[in-house]
């Protein structure tokens, strides 16, 4: 068999045995968000002031909350497999159309956050590591040490003190600038979209950054010790030769799985930075939608990142295959 | 010059230009901070704070209220009670046009009150209740009919309270899930345009409003921001130019204060009246002795609260009734029963007779932000030194409405009411027994029932003389003092921080939740 034809058997087997992970996902996430006192009802006619029992006894008919639990999950289930997430009460929308509204901040945030950390986190451990114990080094190292111990939201809140406020170089939150009115792909709103993502990307980069620091220095350590690093200055290969050809590529695999793992954890990450910074990505609609029980569209939230997790996952795998030859995929 | 440094000129002289676009050069877009995000725009359905600062722009009330409180025209050019204060004649304004194009009429005003707001809206049955029929003998006469006088019913049509809707996008929908919903057609000064989910509502100028001239800004944008110190920071960064129902808690706003380009102002929450306040489950030990009540009452020093949580903005609660009633007689001084200053001795004493020593109770706190989990910290001592021990429960929203209003399984609650422009609007629901309904928020959750009570509310309600009506507000301010199912600590002075180039953002007595069609940029 081609390599070609193995890699997409073996897409295939994953994407088969995703199947039964996500239901398991969807299932458990259900019973666990019906566990919360006070459903979508009491938030509503909280918010409105008051409400009469029956108009409360209404509604609940109407979003079918007046069912017994295994009907609502079979119901939801049915639905799920005809891929329609259901409807969203409180914001009067389906479920779909508001999380792919929100879908795009997010990916945006998360694609330039993942860039960001992990090629600096790289090339910073990468000099950590060729530099070991000179200053570079514990200079490195005790920059990871401290953006990795430092809380997210304070970050977030020092650079709009320090960037928006005192600097004025960036604006303090938002996605864009809400008076200006752009078209969508126009160069000025591409523009001022960018300006108005540097602050949360930096935020929310720098915890990974740290990490991803301390791994690859950690990983090209460990490599460096290795026989092959040995046979290969006995060959007369130039140390330069050694470290970017041979240590560099098995040293990247323990990074890329990391990265990988984390991007689920990067929604969750993302809750804080877009609340701080009023991006209106999906960890703030998910976080909104908790406290409003809206456990349609917090369920679909879910769907998709337990989707996302299995896609990148997938892919990590198949970059690993590249990165290592002799990691087979199949 | 180095690269960095002339990155970052580039970028500050581009936020200038952003800037300058924002606010200055076209003079009139105002952008206002809306916390949390709405959850529709349906002020028909929904009383929610932030529908209320947005809905009013678009929709239109009968009356509007001036900022000294008194009814002025609106959508109504006037109106007339007979003697027998059963009829009220709304003139209708003519040629006013909805945001479609078209034509306002009675039917409109008819549809509205009959079938939404007396029906669905959470205020509007009680506000209503007197309401039997409403006659419309052409298109710009409405006549309601009402069963008994309802001297209240006059103070609650402005367009935040009782918006009125346009009859032929709504008939024959469900009421809930129409359109309309998200999308608001109305008469009012700004035109519903777009709603970003997640970022901002944006409404723009309607140039055919039937006001001549007004309004005077181009666009308002409703701004979502989640997190309190970026609101700050915004605002601070004239990135947003106004803030209102502490959308910028006060310790920032004791600080923004000393700013020249920022303004802080506690005028435009007089319709409101919110009072925080302690509930008690008065069904059960201890607090189903009103000796254990007053104790609680006179152990808290309620100037203690308001200067040190909530610096400094708020007023003691002097009885069951916010002073703020004292402009139509309502609030009796002489009647004024509450504790003055925290009484320690007092307090132990009454326990002592009570036989409620060493009692140890739960108390829940409102869960609208931490000041609130501060007053908890303080009650929680300051209950301790009249040796009842307290534990503090926290929980979010919907675990706090179901516990206190439809589990009743609570001891103590902290919360706050707002009692509206007339008592029977706003505190009548807290203390009668016919609002004894489980499964209702912000009602009677105390459950007390006291018939005396009972038959001075409905007379209050029905009472068209003002004098004879204080008399009856003054029996049930003593009843209440001497009760306590309640125990009102303090009025609250919410604050709205605004930048200080807007103009006649306050001339209505609804504030924030006013039309905004006078409103404007002075640079």
């Amino acid at each position: 068999m081609s390599r070609t034809a193995r890699r997409l058997r073996y897409v295939f087997k994953r994407l088969l045995q995703a199947l039964p992970i996500v239901l398991a996902i969807v299932i458990v996430n259900f019973f666990l968000l019906h566990m919360a006192e006070g459903d979508a009802v009491d938030v509503l006619a909280g918010e409105a002031g008051s409400a009469t029992p029956e108009y409360m006894a209404e509604l609940r008919a109407k979003f079918g909350l007046d069912q017994p639990l295994p009907v609502q999950l079979l119901v939801y289930l049915k639905n799920v497999f005809s891929f329609d997430l259901g409807y969203s009460f409180r914001h009067e929308m389906p479920v779909l159309d508001l999380v792919l509204d929100r879908f795009w901040p997010t990916l945006l945030l998360m694609v330039s956050t993942i860039l960001l950390a992990v090629g600096f986190g790289i090339v910073l451990g990468l000099l950590a590591a060729t530099g070991l114990n000179t200053w570079r080094d514990t200079l490195i190292s005790i920059f990871a040490l401290v953006t990795y111990a430092t809380p997210l939201f304070w970050v977030g809140l020092m650079f709009i003190v320090i960037f928006a406020l005192n600097l004025g170089w960036f604006p303090t939150s938002g996605m864009k600038n809400v008076a200006a009115f752009n078209d969508t792909w126009s160069w000025a709103n591409i523009k001022d979209v960018a300006h108005h993502l540097v602050l949360p990307t930096i935020t929310l980069s720098l915890f990974y950054l740290a990490l991803y620091t301390r791994l690859m220095r950690a990983s090209m350590l460990e490599q460096a010790g290795m026989d092959y690093v040995t046979t290969a200055r006995a060959k007369g290969l130039t140390e330069n030769r050694i470290m970017f050809v041979h240590v560099l590529r098995n040293a990247l695999l323990p990074v890329v799985t990391m990265a990988g793992v984390q991007v689920g954890a990067l929604i969750g990450g993302s809750v804080i930075v877009e609340s701080v910074f009023a991006w209106p990505g999906l960890g703030m609609l998910a976080f909104e939608a908790l406290f409003s029980r809206d456990l349609n569209l917090l369920l679909g939230i879910f769907l998709l990142s337990a989707l996302l997790v299995v896609a990148v996952n997938l892919v990590v795998d198949i970059i690993y295959s590249s990165l290592d030859p002799r990691i087979e995929v199949g | 010059m180095n690269i960095r440094k002339w990155i970052g000129g580039a970028l500050a002289a581009a936020t200038m230009v952003a800037g300058a676009t924002a606010a200055r050069a076209e003079g009139g877009t105002l952008v206002m901070l809306v916390q949390p995000e709405p959850p529709s725009l349906a002020s028909y359905l929904s009383t929610s704070g932030p529908i209320g600062l947005m809905a009013p722009k678009i929709y239109e009330g009968l009356l509007d209220y001036d900022s000294d409180l008194q009814a002025v025209p609106s959508l109504a050019k006037s109106y007339d009670v007979s003697d027998d204060g059963k009829t009220v004649t709304f003139n209708l304004q003519k040629g006013v046009k909805w945001h479609d194009g078209e034509p306002f009429t009675s039917e409109d005003v008819k549809f509205t009150v009959l079938e939404l707001l007396s029906k669905i809206h959470p205020r509007g049955p009680n506000s209503f209740r007197e309401v039997e029929s409403i006659d419309i003998p052409d298109a710009h006469t409405a006549i309601f009919n009402l069963k008994n006088p309802a001297p209240y019913m006059l103070r609650a049509l402005s367009g935040y309270e009782s918006p009125i809707v346009p009859k032929h996008l709504l008939e024959g929908e469900d009421y809930r899930s129409a359109d309309l919903v998200n999308n608001p057609v109305g008469t009012g000064p700004f035109k519903f345009v777009e709603w970003k989910k997640g970022q901002y509502i944006r409404l723009d100028k309607n140039e055919d409003y039937w006001k001549e001239g007004l309004p005077k800004l181009d666009r308002i944008v409703g701004r979502f921001i989640p997190d309190a110190s970026t609101r700050t920071a915004a605002m601070e960064n004239g990135e947003v130019h106004y803030g209102a129902y502490g959308a910028i808690p006060n310790i920032d706003a004791v600080r923004l204060r000393e700013m020249d380009s920022i303004g802080v102002t506690t005028d435009g929450y007089g319709m409101i009246n919110p009072m925080s306040l302690i509930e008690f489950d008065t069904t059960e030990p201890p607090f189903d002795d009103a000796r254990v009540r007053k104790a609680v009452s006179l152990a808290i020093d309620r100037q203690f609260l308001i200067d040190n949580i909530w610096f400094g903005y708020g007023k003691p609660a002097t009885s069951a009734l916010s002073s703020n009633f004292g402009a139509t007689g309502l609030h009796d001084a002489k009647a004024a029963n509450y504790p003055a200053d925290q009484n320690v001795e007092a307090a132990k004493k009454l326990l002592k007779e009570a036989g409620a020593e060493d009692i140890s109770i739960t108390l829940d706190l409102i869960p609208y932000g931490e000041d609130w989990r501060r007053a908890g910290e303080y009650m929680k001592q300051a209950l301790g030194d009249i040796g009842i021990k307290v534990d503090l429960r926290y929980e979010d929203v919907p675990t706090w409405l179901k516990r206190i209003y439809a589990d009743y399984d609570f001891d103590m609650n902290v919360n706050y009411f707002y009692q509206l422009p007339d008592p029977v609007l706003g505190v009548h629901r807290h203390y009668g027994t016919d609002q004894i309904r489980q499964g209702t928020h912000f009602v009677n959750s105390s459950r007390y029932s006291n018939p005396k009570l009972d038959a001075l509310l409905v007379k209050g309600a029905q009472e068209p003389d003002a004098k004879k009506r204080a008399a009856i507000y003054s029996d049930v301010q003593k009843i209440l003092g001497a009760d306590k199912p309640v125990a009102n600590l303090f009025e609250m002075n919410f604050l709205t921080v605004f930048d200080s180039s807007l103009k006649d953002h306050d001339t209505s007595a609804l504030g924030a939740y006013g039309s905004f069609d006078q409103a404007y940029f002075d640079k």
